[in-house]
């Protein structure tokens, strides 16, 4: 029940907003949506605290039918399960601060719209934990394309700026290719198990072991072509290589809602779904060495670009990008239990970081040009100690949040004793390095040096007000405990306890026992790398800075190699979209205009002879009414009687 | 015998006469209002009592009470519930202020009960009679307007006619069988031998008679004068309960006493459903006044119905059901759109006054493309999932050509109904329309939030449907 | 026999006189043939035992419908001529309809033919010693009490619309209010006044006599209260 509200109230918080937020104006619209979430995140928690505590059972709480179609039946359901509690008590939590801080933020808001926002924000919530409490693929397609909206109206908030809206379309066209996979994944999940109901698949994991699909002589296994074709629109929500590019693009929006969607909540929902689906992914081992080896790429990849962005909230949807890239590695060696825990730290200190992040952009009079900043570190100093905070969650910095999840994570990919998991243990440990000195690149070149923004700016730079900073305490307890405190739950040895039926995997799988078993070194590796980056960005930045600039002159290659994000907007423009704009261009002349238009038209006009014809009988006298009743009767009879007999 | 099965209908009428004298009565104010809520609650009582009323077969075999019944009762009682609140504005301003209104409504609503409810010929008949009568007078209620009062007449004298026809047809079938109650005609007519050319006539004249009352084609001409002539609201009651009664009607009549005889009425219905179909996409397209429209498109929507009826089996029926069930609800709100059509005072029937709409009312714009995209037939809007169920069935029971012929229709069809919207949201913008009233918004957003939403929760209606069909076919 | 006789002489004159109520050139006559057709078939009814229905024929046909139509026709300015050029025009149209389900009719009745345990169906099982109206009334009130009272609901509904379509609140016509006729007394419309001779009008102060109600008060209930005079 209290599952239930938690879900439920943002839909309702979001309606008002929604469809009366003109009218009962902005106040009232945040303190409806607000009042939601609080209600929401106290539902979320204490439904989590009841499951753990063994108060309540994990179940399915049904809410009716939606679809019955032949053998094809749907139910609206919640499932509620360790996996489904700790998602909801978390992006309830999030979202919540989220909403609080938004007050602040989107104070000066020139749109006056903020009703919007906030319906917007609810509603993105409200999708979200719907497709972490679906009880089948349906619906949790639902919640899935639920947020896709929800944050393409978030994204493209400032839609009178063209590159808001143009950002707002690529994340939504992007997200349709990987949808494809996804919807094509569900299609034949229903095909071979013959249901999407979670309980009834994975109940019948072990039966369909051999099934196959045959298809141009080939035989591929069914389990691997689902695993992979469900990762497909994994990646593309959680922006993984190749269908990463829109969620730089995507900090256009404004910052809490990049705190919220794009590091927080929407983008982990693929790191979700690979965790949901563990007892049929755990049988594929091939589509797994494809997510471990797309994570692994992805995590080096990001770190790579992250190192030469000047604009801060890219920097940290780069970074966003690579810890992704962490968890599928987690999932992809099987440690499903670290990707989601690490999903969990992550959505603490991400959101921190992105907070911070937007009180250091509202301090300097909406600048994100990282080379205008320098130099505030005293003017706003609790904004300063919470960037440390979260860079120091991160970096993986010992006791902090995201020392646990990510040192469970390397080590798992060392323990899964593959190539490819090697390949992502590699991967991982340089990508630490990376992060460790690109977070330390973005402090000091944020707050430290000499003042790069002109004086009118340096004037106007004030500590943001209680409602914002207020979030990011409480964001920052998150980052700084929620390693410590559910470590030993989650991946320590209580797991199993823990996640219950949550996350099943296969008897061959024992990996979470493996990682206590690493070599020393590879357990201090993170932490020395970690140091040595943080070293490095000293060194680069602070002490010698000269370096960067000695180091892009000499491999001026390299560096524009990155700072173009490895050219893949370049890449994607020659390969894919001036070819389908050519051939649409074609299409539209000779397909359309010429051939598809003529037809239409020449029947249309047919049409429209026939039309005038038919009408011409209606001329208003009963008598000849009354006659074509009376001649349709008798032709009806004589039909009958000639034909019918 | 068992007489709380019509108990319904007793208590309706019953509320009905006291409304009545209620009217008459009340000297001081105007009635009208009063005696409309009174109405709709009377309607509602009833809907209570049909839900909670016992099943079974009673009056010596006249009248019946099944899931089937019971559906399209409830659906009636909607129907004739969302007229009389539309009537409330269109009343006001039309000068038409008076209580016999809603109390004729409710007539006519009782009739339509009594049609649902009818296993006998004779009671199909008497109901029919008593729905008809009412919107005769309903049509010719704005007494002082030429339009009206010949819509009327042309109504009364035409379905004079169809009544012949449909009573003729009735004593062919009572001739030839010796009874005219459903479940005896049934069974006696599975012995082939008993199956005279005289009874088939007599069922192809109960189907002309009955198909006036749909206003299929051939039988649809008096369709567009009286849909133009008469008040709005009248126009909407037509549009809705009284198709859904009597296709209802045809259905039982045709499934359960005449059900052997498939191979017989089946290709009749095929051909009024294609004329039906035809007509209604073509006619419409060249239509500058929006009833009139309106009323080709209904005879359109009719025969896309009948295909349903015309596929023989339980899913058909159920394909009919949950068509005429997304149908009232799109021609409500059509219509209440309609009525909201108003400039200082004066009613507007052309399509081109809904010149800029979008802009000037942005909030009506949006309904009436709703139901103009469910009318057209456009996922995921409800009229989508009953043309859907319908060609689901039609081509299971292996009638692709009429699917076929039903798939084009509506592909012309979507052509004036997405003109409509055309030219709200891009032809210049005229002046806005007045002020609307609360009843209206109110009739709109419930029409349109259904015709919206029915794809979120479609399961307990289509299992409502699935049940009431298969009644029907034992 | 000599009920044979009579049925055939009773059938042709109601065949004969509905024929003529079509093609009379004078309505009165065609109203005046249809009465005639009525009474033929009411002997029709009689010859075939149903007393009751015969007699209703006549009292609600004859002595009520009739009579109206005869009423209609008489008082009513309706051009004839103008309906008959209509019915010429539509003639060869219907005439080729007519002929056309005549004949179809006529090859479907030719098949006819009478299942035997039919046959009791078709007329009414009457048992002895109860009179035909009293078998009716015990048909109607009981097995058929359902019909009889929709059937009744029409009529009402009949009613209804007739009142609602022609009642009109007539301000001209004035009607006679006896009670305030008797209360009046003079000092509710006569004023005594000195007049000083010579004074004209104005000058002493009278400018017209009271006047009690300016409109006639209109009597009876009326339904439609938005009708302005016309």
């Amino acid at each position: 029940m209290l599952f239930a509200v938690a879900i439920f109230a943002p839909l309702l918080g979001s309606a008002i907003a929604g469809l009366f937020g003109k009218a009962i104006g902005d106040r009232a619209a945040m303190a409806v949506t607000i009042l939601c979430m609080l209600l929401a995140s106290g539902c979320g928690v204490s439904a989590f605290i009841e499951l753990e505590s063994g108060d309540t059972t994990a179940g399915v709480i049904s809410l009716g039918t939606w679809v019955e179609a032949g053998t094809f039946h749907v139910d609206w359901a919640l499932r509620y399960d360790a996996l489904s509690a700790v998602m909801v008590a978390m992006v309830t939590c999030v979202a919540t601060l989220i909403h609080i801080y938004s007050i602040g933020y989107m104070a000066h808001d020139e749109n006056h719209t903020i009703w919007r926002f906030f319906s917007y924000l609810s509603l993105f919530s409200f999708a979200m934990l719907m497709l972490v409490s679906a009880d089948n693929l349906l619906q949790l397609f639902f919640g899935w394309e639920g947020v896709g909206l929800a944050s393409y109206l978030l994204i493209g908030y400032w839609y009178y700026r063209p590159s808001a809206g143009a950002a707002a379309m690529k994340a939504f066209i992007v997200n349709r290719v990987g949808d494809l996979g996804f919807a094509l994944g569900i299609a034949l999940v229903f095909f071979t198990f013959g249901s999407i109901d979670f309980s009834t698949v994975f109940g019948a994991v072990g039966q369909h072991q051999d099934a196959a699909y045959h298809v141009l002589g080939h035989t591929y296994r069914a389990y691997e072509v689902i695993g992979i074709l469900l990762f497909i629109g994994a990646m593309g929500k959680s922006a993984q290589i190749g269908l990463h590019v829109w969620l730089p693009d995507a900090m256009e929006g404004p910052t809490p809602v990049s705190a919220l969607i794009h590091a927080a909540t929407m983008v982990t929902a693929g790191v979700f779904l690979m965790a949901r689906f563990s007892p049929v992914l755990d049988y594929a081992p091939g589509a797994l060495g494809f997510v471990t080896f797309i994570g692994a790429t992805t995590a080096l990849f990001a770190a790579t670009v992250g190192c030469t962005q000047t604009d801060i909230k890219r920097v940290i949807a780069y970074s966003t990008c690579s810890q992704l890239g962490y968890m599928f590695v987690a999932a992809g060696v099987g440690a499903y239990q670290a990707s989601i825990f690490h999903l969990l730290t992550h959505a603490f200190f991400k959101a921190l970081l992105f907070l911070t992040a937007g009180s250091v952009i509202h301090a300097m009079s909406d600048e994100q040009d990282m080379r205008k900043m320098g130099g505030i570190w005293r003017l706003i100093p609790l904004t300063y100690t919470m960037m440390w905070v979260g860079n120091l969650a991160l970096g993986g910095i010992p006791f902090f949040s995201g020392y646990y999840s990510k040192d469970a994570i390397i080590e798992a990919a060392w323990a899964s004793c593959s190539l490819v998991g090697h390949y992502g243990f590699w991967c991982t440990v340089i990508a630490a390095f990376l992060t460790a000195f690109y977070s330390w690149r973005l402090i000091i070149l944020t707050f430290h040096g000499a003042p790069r923004a002109d004086h009118h700016t340096m004037e106007h730079v004030h500590e943001s007000p209680a409602v914002m900073t207020v979030p990011l305490l409480l964001l920052a307890v998150g980052a700084v405990f929620a390693g410590w405190a559910f470590h030993d739950q989650m991946i320590g040895p209580d797991w199993k306890a823990f996640w219950g039926d949550a996350i099943q995997i296969a008897a061959s799988n024992h990996v979470l026992h493996d990682m206590e078993d690493v070599p020393g070194w590879v357990s201090l590796t993170p932490l020395v790398v970690g140091l040595a980056g943080i070293a490095t960005a000293y060194v680069f930045y602070m002490f010698v800075p000269g370096i960067p600039g000695a180091l892009a002159a000499a491999f001026p290659w390299a560096y524009r190699f990155l700072l173009n994000k490895w050219y893949f907007d370049e890449l994607y423009a020659a390969v894919i979209i001036r070819p389908v704009q050519y051939l649409a261009q074609g299409l539209w002349q000779i397909g359309d205009v010429t051939i598809i238009d003529g037809i239409p038209n020449g029947i249309a006009a047919l049409t429209e002879d026939g039309s005038s014809q038919v009408v011409k009988i209606q001329n208003g006298s009963i008598a000849v009414y009354a006659f074509a009743m009376l001649i349709g009767l008798v032709l009806l009879v004589s039909i009958f009687l000639l034909f019918l007999r | 015998m068992n007489w709380t099965l019509a108990l319904p209908e007793i208590v309706l009428a019953v509320l009905g006469m006291a409304i009545l004298m209620f009217g008459v009565l009340q000297k001081r104010h105007n009635p009208f209002h009063l005696a409309s809520m009174l109405t709709v609650g009377a309607f509602l009582v009833a809907g209570m009592l049909v839900i909670a009323g016992p099943e079974g077969l009673g009056y010596h075999g006249q009248f019946t009470s099944d899931p089937f019944s019971r559906f399209v009762q409830v659906l009636v009682l909607v129907a004739s519930s969302l007229t009389v609140i539309a009537s409330l504005d269109y009343n006001d301003h039309a000068n038409l202020r008076r209580f016999e209104f809603p109390v004729l409504i409710l007539f006519a609503t009782v009739g339509m009960l009594v049609m649902a409810g009818a296993s006998n010929l004779m009671t199909l008949y008497v109901g029919l009679e008593l729905q008809s009568l009412s919107i005769y007078v309903l049509a010719a209620f704005a007494r002082d307007e030429l339009r009206s009062t010949e819509a009327g007449l042309k109504y009364f004298v035409l379905g004079s006619l169809a009544s012949g026809l449909l009573l003729y047809g009735i004593s062919l079938v009572y001739g030839f069988s010796g009874t005219m109650e459903f479940d005896k005609l049934a069974m006696t007519l599975a012995d082939p031998t008993k199956v005279s050319a005289g009874l088939i006539v007599g069922i192809v004249f109960i189907v002309a008679g009955l198909a006036f009352k749909v206003s299929a084609v051939p039988f649809h001409m008096w369709t567009p004068d009286v849909y133009e002539g008469a008040p709005t609201p009248v126009t909407l009651l037509m549009g809705t309960a009284p198709k859904v009664a009597a296709m209802a009607l045809l259905v039982r009549a045709m499934a359960t006493p005449f059900g052997h005889l498939l191979g017989q009425w089946q290709q009749l219905i095929v051909l009024v459903s294609i004329a039906s179909m035809l007509l209604g996409a073509l006619a419409a397209i060249g239509q500058k006044n929006i009833k009139r429209l309106m009323a080709y498109s209904s005879i359109g929507h009719m025969g896309y119905v009948l295909i349903g009826l015309a596929a023989g089996t339980p899913n058909g029926i159920r394909g009919v059901l949950i068509y005429l069930v997304t149908y009232v609800f799109m021609n409500a709100g059509t219509f209440a759109c309609i009525i909201a059509m108003r400039r200082r005072g004066r009613s507007l029937e052309r399509i081109s006054d809904l010149g800029g709409l979008g802009k000037t009312d942005p909030m009506l714009a949006m309904w009436l493309t709703v139901f103009m995209f469910s009318m057209a037939g456009i996922p995921p809007f409800a009229g989508f999932w009953g043309k859907y169920f319908i060609f689901t069935a039609a081509v299971q029971s292996g009638m692709w050509a009429l699917a076929v012929i039903g798939v084009l229709t509506s592909v012309i069809g979507a052509f004036y109904y997405i003109r409509i919207i055309k030219v709200m949201y891009f032809d210049t913008a005229e002046a806005a329309f007045d002020p609307r009233s609360a009843s209206l918004s109110t009739l709109a957003a419930v029409s349109g939030l259904f015709t919206t939403l029915f794809f979120v929760f479609p399961a307990p209606l289509v299992g409502a449907a699935e049940a009431a069909a298969k009644v029907l076919f034992g | 026999m000599i009920a044979a006789v009579a049925f055939y002489v009773f059938a042709l004159i109601l065949l004969a006189s509905a024929v003529m109520v079509v093609s009379a050139r004078n309505p009165v006559h065609s109203v005046l043939f249809l009465i005639l057709a009525f009474f033929n078939a009411a002997a029709l009814f009689l010859l075939a035992g149903a007393e009751f229905l015969a007699m209703i024929l006549v009292i609600v046909y004859v002595g009520a419908v009739a009579v109206l139509f005869l009423f209609v026709v008489m008082m009513l300015d309706v051009n004839f001529a103008e309906l008959r050029s209509g019915f010429q025009r539509y003639t060869p149209i219907g005439l080729a309809i007519g002929f056309v389900l005549a004949a179809e009719l006529f090859i479907v009745f030719g098949g006819w033919k009478i299942a035997p345990d039919e046959m009791s169906l078709r007329f009414a099982p009457t048992a002895a010693n109860v009179n035909n109206t009293a078998q009716l009334g015990k048909l109607i009130y009981t097995d058929y009490i359902f019909l009889f009272q929709t059937a009744g609901l029409v009529l009402l509904v009949a009613m209804i619309g007739a009142i609602v379509l022609t009642l009109r609140d007539r301000q001209t016509s004035r009607h006679q209010n006896i009670a305030r006729q008797i209360a009046r007394i003079p000092a509710d419309t006569l004023e005594m006044v000195s007049v000083r001779s010579g004074a004209g009008m104005t000058e002493i102060g009278i400018r017209r006599p009271k006047v009690e109600a300016a409109v006639p008060e209109v009597e009876h209930a009326t339904t439609d209260h938005d009708h302005g005079a016309h």
